[in-house]
């Protein structure tokens, strides 16, 4: 292998990410990959806040239909979700793959965001938000200065790891005819002949995504230790 | 200030405490005490609106909050809680917990909120300590900044939740300093506790609880010195009571013997006086039951009380039937074992009421 890379190494990337404009093919792939997951991440987190307070909910429906919701979507697999989508749902409409596979992967991390919002919020110590209370907070005002805080300092390396999961799933996008980041390396090393540097350059970009994920978390939290 | 109608609360079945009728006048300082489990901190909760009352009201300043057009965080704005357990908010350090509330909820400028905390801080001695986390601090320092949290709204009652509880000895006393303080300066407060000495120390007025309500109130000394009611005696002088009765002239005195010792041991009662107890109990007994007509049985109940404060046993010892004072000895028969009793006691004393013949003894 690292005579491959030696001697092959430089010819290799010339094949495949020069030849043809291959940067921006993958570039483009890249794109799509950010654009669906940080979507169905921004959908996710609605949709998870959403099933949360549905779950926590003293009304009986809202709280059954919650838990049937998130033990369906988190119990199957998010690749038969986004073809049940594709080939059942919206085959007739005209909507863009992408929409679709936006909607099947905000389902599929809503409801475990949803999960990990309600263990964080279950955490945090029920006699603050009481002592907040106390001095005279709202209902509303005692959750958001007390309970939130502490609940999103308790989710968030869980979050992080949901959505670095998350990016990685949308790797399946391609079985819908999306070209995405993985699509467009794997088309790219079969034209080229020359798989193997084409797919481990894939994957050393999402490697990148996941520590520039990683950075911005990490970021977040420094700053709020310091305040 | 503050003044309760009817007050009942209960958890389903258990009705923790009904008809509690107290009233709190402006700086008071109230100390609630009583045995673990008779509401104490449930009533704190109900005067705050924490626990809805099943009936009954709580006035403050004349004003019903029980009702339900009331703005209870309005309320709630004027009273402070300290609790057992401190609840400092884990996510802020000492100096936003107790800016919290007046930036928010008072809408006080920065500037202003931080003097008072600054202030407040110094008053419960942790200047050095604003901007350290909750978590940093030991058990007492964390309850004098809850202290100081709720002081920060300028409320018109405090209420001390067994503040010393959680504690260990060597930071209550750090903590009950601060309240003393606070008492002093006029602040009206009720603190449920469970350090006697201090509660004599620093209340106007104690509330005992027990038997689901206040059983007992009254001033300091008189709950502390002089309790008229037979369970807050007990509870003051920290007296533990086993009773006993007999009804038959066959009873099984082997049985009883076991219970006293293990009743006695229970409380570190001396080797020594477990054998006088018994010896008297043995004797007193025997007189009685010789005392009385050959088909008659006997109805004696006696309890043996023991008061860890004074280290001391009193046996109270009650029978049935014509009057008959064991201590008077008819010169003609031999009653050693009357003279025995009489030894081995510090003092005796004889009563014939309504055909019950009662015998206090201490030893």
């Amino acid at each position: 292998m690292y005579l491959y890379i030696l001697r092959g190494g430089g010819f290799s990337f010339g094949k495949n990410l020069i030849e043809n404009n291959g940067w921006l093919v993958i570039l483009k792939g890249l794109e799509v990959t950010l654009v669906i997951s940080f979507t169905a991440l921004l959908l996710g987190t609605i949709i998870g806040a959403l099933f949360c307070s549905m779950h926590n909910s003293r009304i009986r429906i809202l709280n059954i239909t919650a838990k049937i919701v998130i033990a369906f979507l988190r119990g199957s697999p998010v690749l038969l979700l986004l073809m049940i989508f594709y080939y059942v749902v919206f085959a007739n409409s005209r909507i863009d793959a992408i929409y679709i596979a936006v909607i099947a992967f905000s389902l599929n991390s809503g409801a475990h965001i949803a999960e990990i919002m309600r263990s964080a919020l279950s955490a945090v110590d029920k006699k603050q938000l009481e002592a907040a209370r106390m001095l005279g907070f709202s209902k509303i005002g005692a959750f958001m200065a007390i309970t939130l805080p502490q609940a999103a300092r308790i989710a968030k390396p869980v979050y992080q790891s949901a959505t670095i999961n998350l990016i990685q799933w949308t790797s399946v996008v391609g079985y819908v005819t999306i070209t995405d980041l993985t699509r467009t390396v794997n088309n790219i090393g079969a034209r080229t002949g020359d798989p193997f540097f084409a797919l481990f350059f894939g994957i050393l970009i999402y490697l990148a995504i996941s520590y520039l994920v990683n950075f911005l978390f990490s970021f977040q939290g420094k700053r709020k230790l310091t305040t | 200030m503050i003044r309760t109608v009817n007050l009942c609360k209960r958890f389903g079945e258990l009705t923790v405490f009904k008809d509690v009728n107290i009233h709190v006048q402006k700086g008071e300082c109230v100390a609630v005490i009583g045995p673990s489990g008779t509401g104490k901190s449930v009533l704190f909760r109900t005067l705050a609106m924490l626990e809805k009352p099943d009936y009954g009201n709580v006035l403050v300043n004349g004003r019903d909050i029980t009702l339900k057009d009331v703005n209870i965080n309005k309320v709630r704005e004027r009273f402070g809680m300290v609790y057992q357990g401190f609840h400092l908010f884990s996510h802020l350090n000492v100096l936003e917990n107790i800016t919290l509330a007046p930036l928010k909820v008072k809408k006080l400028g920065k500037t202003e909120a931080k003097n008072r905390a600054k202030e407040l801080l110094s008053l419960v001695g942790l200047s050095d300590k604003h901007s350290s986390f909750p978590h940093q601090l030991s058990g007492g320092q964390q309850q004098r900044v809850a202290i100081a949290r709720s002081l920060a709204m300028d409320p018109d009652i405090i209420l001390f939740d067994e503040p010393t509880s959680a504690l260990d000895p060597s930071m209550t006393g750090e903590v009950l300093a601060i309240i003393r303080k606070l008492a002093k300066s006029g602040l009206t407060m009720m603190i449920s506790t469970h350090e006697m000495r201090f509660a004599q120390d620093v209340a106007d007025r104690v509330f005992f609880m027990d038997e689901g309500g206040v059983y007992e109130e009254g001033t300091a000394d008189q709950i502390f010195n002089n309790p008229k009611r037979e369970r807050t005696r007990m509870f003051i002088r920290k007296l533990k009571v086993f009773s006993y009765s007999i009804i038959s002239r066959g009873f099984d005195m082997v049985s009883m013997n076991v219970q006293i010792e293990m009743f006695c041991q229970k409380y570190n009662v001396e080797f020594k006086k477990i054998n006088y107890i018994q010896l008297v109990l043995e004797e007193l007994i025997i007189e009685v039951i010789g005392s009385l007509q050959k088909d008659e049985q006997p109805q004696i109940d006696f309890s043996i009380e023991f008061s860890e404060e004074r280290d001391e046993i009193e046996i109270t010892f009650t029978y049935r039937g014509k009057e008959f004072n064991p201590f008077v000895i008819n010169d003609d028969e031999e009653h050693l074992g009357v003279i025995l009793v009489t030894g081995i006691s510090k003092s005796t004393n004889y009563k014939y009421v309504d055909g019950f013949n009662t015998i206090n003894i201490n030893i």
